[in-house]
């Protein structure tokens, strides 16, 4: 890793699947995110608690709290947050919008390592990360 | 003729026999009684004739004063029974003669009143004797035949009865033979139409009745016969609705087959999704380590062989979105919406890859569509993966047209045709089979199996109708309201 930017956009990822989750992490974390990866639901409040992230990949099919109330809860709680939801599902789009959420959107699984980090770096307008890794 | 009308000929042949018969022994017995009354007559006339004699003698030989009441009696007895006989005496001797015997009475009777006046008159005596033999000898000659009278009728007995036993006989035989042609032209029409009504109980619908004429039989074999068409069409339009049946049974059996089936596929697919996301990131991830690593041994090749890795990965991508597609990640939501935005979305969806390729897509939206209710999501997945494959299909430049309408009141129409180089007719039949395609690496044969799939499951039809070099289309039948 080179240059290290001075505000790293702070991504929260939730996915119950521990090698999803953490392997992702290190890829962003490689691409100069500040990652932290969570695998549940109580640990994300408890991490969006104590320091909210600018962006927060949620992976919505979880055991416990659904990833959609999960969804519900951290709207209301912190609008502000960038949230990208990891579904299989093409649908979801749909939902989304029935439910007229701002500053959300969705990323289908397997990620397209790509495509997210143009969606994340167009929400939190930063400069794109990917620039920095291929850079290095 | 009718059978009320045979049963009448038949009992109308009966009574004359019967009257025939009755008339004829009627006049036997007459000639009996009449006959035995001449033969009672003739006898009491010569008992009178008898009497009369002897009261004649106790007159003459005894000068028996009170014989001559006796002799009135009698005598007056003898006249009233030759009276009585006169026309079989008349028959018997001549009018001249009975005239004759009538005189000779008259004068015996005078001359006995004589004697009684004056017994001594020897004269008058042997006059009424002479007188009396003469009447004598012709009443004996008249009614002395009894014997005869007897024979006679004896005979005529025996040829009454004779006669008697051939009418019965005739009766019977001819009554037998009646009775029996009577019986066979009411019962073998009946038998007919038994045999008739047997075929039809046992099946044989074609079986006509051949009975002509006009008795209640016939016109019953008529009205058969037309109960006969009625149950011919009957069972025609019977076995029609049962064929129709079966075939509704048997999409319904295959609609619920591929919903189950895509219920199994997507959750296939789904449990193979997340494994396959994780191949991807770590796959990524060492793409990531050695891109930016500078001493890495064999780089290059380890390179494209995680680039192997990520292009399978991809194509299973393709393979598990396609059947994730079959299932919702909620439960089905039925939603009322206007099936021309469903379209005008789809088409907003792919605006770049229109303009990529230069595609010119046409729209036919009628204002006054009604609204429909299904699954829109799941709708719109059909459109779009029906329009992805016109725009691969078409040429740069080509034509898409998308239009909608309504095939009846109960169903919309959605249909998408392309200018593309169409679809070999062997071909077309196994579009919608899974894992159908012609793209190699790049398709997965499941898109028309996934749409085929949804739509079945949301009560609706796809048809594809294409000509090698003359283009596709696909047309959607979706219900306006469609309810499990
Ligand atoms: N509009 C069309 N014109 C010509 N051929 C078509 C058209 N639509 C479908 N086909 C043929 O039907 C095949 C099956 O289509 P389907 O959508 O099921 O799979 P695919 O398109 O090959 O794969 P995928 O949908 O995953 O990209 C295609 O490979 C193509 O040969
Ligand atoms: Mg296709």
């Amino acid at each position: 890793m080179t240059e290290v930017p001075q505000e790293r956009t702070r991504v929260l990822i939730v996915d119950d699947e521990v090698e999803f989750a953490s392997t992702l992490a290190e890829r962003l974390q490689l691409r100069g995110y500040d990652v932290t990866a969570v695998y549940c639901v109580e640990d994300a409040f408890n991490a969006i608690r104590q320091s909210p992230p600018d962006v927060l990949l949620l992976d919505l099919i979880m055991p416990g709290t659904s990833g959609m109330e999960a969804l519900m809860t951290v709207k209301s709680a912190a609008p502000e947050i960038f949230v990208v939801l990891l579904t299989g599902h093409l649908d979801i789009e749909k939902e989304l919008e029935g439910m007229g959420l701002e500053n959300c959107n969705f990323i289908m699984k397997p990620v397209d390592i790509s495509k997210l980090i143009t969606m994340i770096d167009g929400a939190t307008r930063e400069m794109p990360s990917e620039k920095r890794l291929e850079a290095s | 003729m009718k059978i009320k009308n045979k049963l009448l000929v038949g009992f109308g042949f009966y009574t004359l026999l019967a009257v025939a018969m009755g008339c004829f022994m009627y006049l036997e017995l007459h000639t009996i009684i009449s006959r035995l009354a001449y033969v009672k007559s003739a006898d009491d006339i010569v008992n009178n004739a008898l009497e009369t004699r002897r009261y004649e003698k106790n007159l003459l030989l005894f000068n028996d004063k009170g014989a001559i009441n006796e002799l009135d009696h009698y005598i007056t007895l003898l006249r009233k029974n030759i009276g009585v006989l006169k026309k079989e005496i008349v028959k018997k001797i001549g009018a001249q003669e009975f005239a004759k015997l009538s005189g000779q009475i008259d004068e015996y009777e005078q001359s006995i009143h004589a004697i009684a006046r004056n017994p001594a008159d020897k004269g008058l005596i042997e006059k009424v004797r002479i007188i009396a033999r003469e009447i004598q000898a012709t009443i004996d000659a008249v009614a002395g035949g009894e014997r005869a009278s007897i024979d006679y009728l004896l005979a005529h007995l025996n040829r009454s009865m004779i006669l008697l036993l051939f009418t019965i006989a005739a009766f019977i035989i001819a009554g037998a033979i009646i009775n029996m042609k009577l019986a066979a032209s009411i019962s073998n029409p009946i038998r007919d139409l038994e045999e008739a009504t047997k075929r039809v109980g046992g099946g044989d619908l074609s079986w006509r009745s051949e009975l002509t004429g006009r008795d209640e039989i016939a016109s019953l074999g008529m009205s058969f016969n037309r109960m006969q068409e009625r149950l011919s069409a009957a069972r025609q339009s019977l076995e029609l609705a049962i064929t129709e049946l079966h075939e509704k049974q048997e999409q319904l059996l295959e609609s619920e087959k591929l919903a189950s089936l895509g219920r199994i596929a997507a959750g296939v697919a789904h449990e193979i999704n997340n494994p396959l996301a994780i191949v991807n990131e770590k796959a990524g991830l060492m793409q990531d380590i050695i891109g930016i690593s500078d001493e890495f041994q064999n780089k290059d090749k380890f390179m494209s062989l995680i680039q192997g890795i990520v292009a399978s990965v991809d194509r299973c991508r393709a393979i598990t979105h396609h059947l994730l597609g079959y299932a919702r990640p909620t439960e089905s939501v039925m939603e009322t919406m206007s099936l021309n935005d469903v379209l005008a979305d789809v088409k907003g969806f792919l605006h770049k890859e229109l303009e990529d390729k230069r595609i010119a897509m046409e729209t036919n939206f009628p204002v006054d569509l009604p609204q429909i209710r299904s699954d829109k999501g799941q709708l719109e997945q059909v459109v779009l993966n029906i329009v992805r494959n016109a725009i691969e299909a078409v040429s740069e430049g080509g034509h898409i047209n998308i239009s909608s309408g309504m095939k009846d009141s109960k169903t919309a129409l959605i249909s998408i045709a392309d200018d593309g180089p169409g679809i070999p007719q062997d071909k077309v039949k196994h579009l919608f089979e899974p894992f159908f395609t012609t793209k190699g690496k790049k398709g997965t044969g499941l898109g028309l199996f996934v749409s085929y799939g949804i739509v079945k499951k949301l009560g609706g039809m796809i048809t594809a109708e294409s000509k090698s070099g003359r283009g596709t289309t696909f047309t959607i039948q979706i219900p306006v309201d469609f309810r499990q």
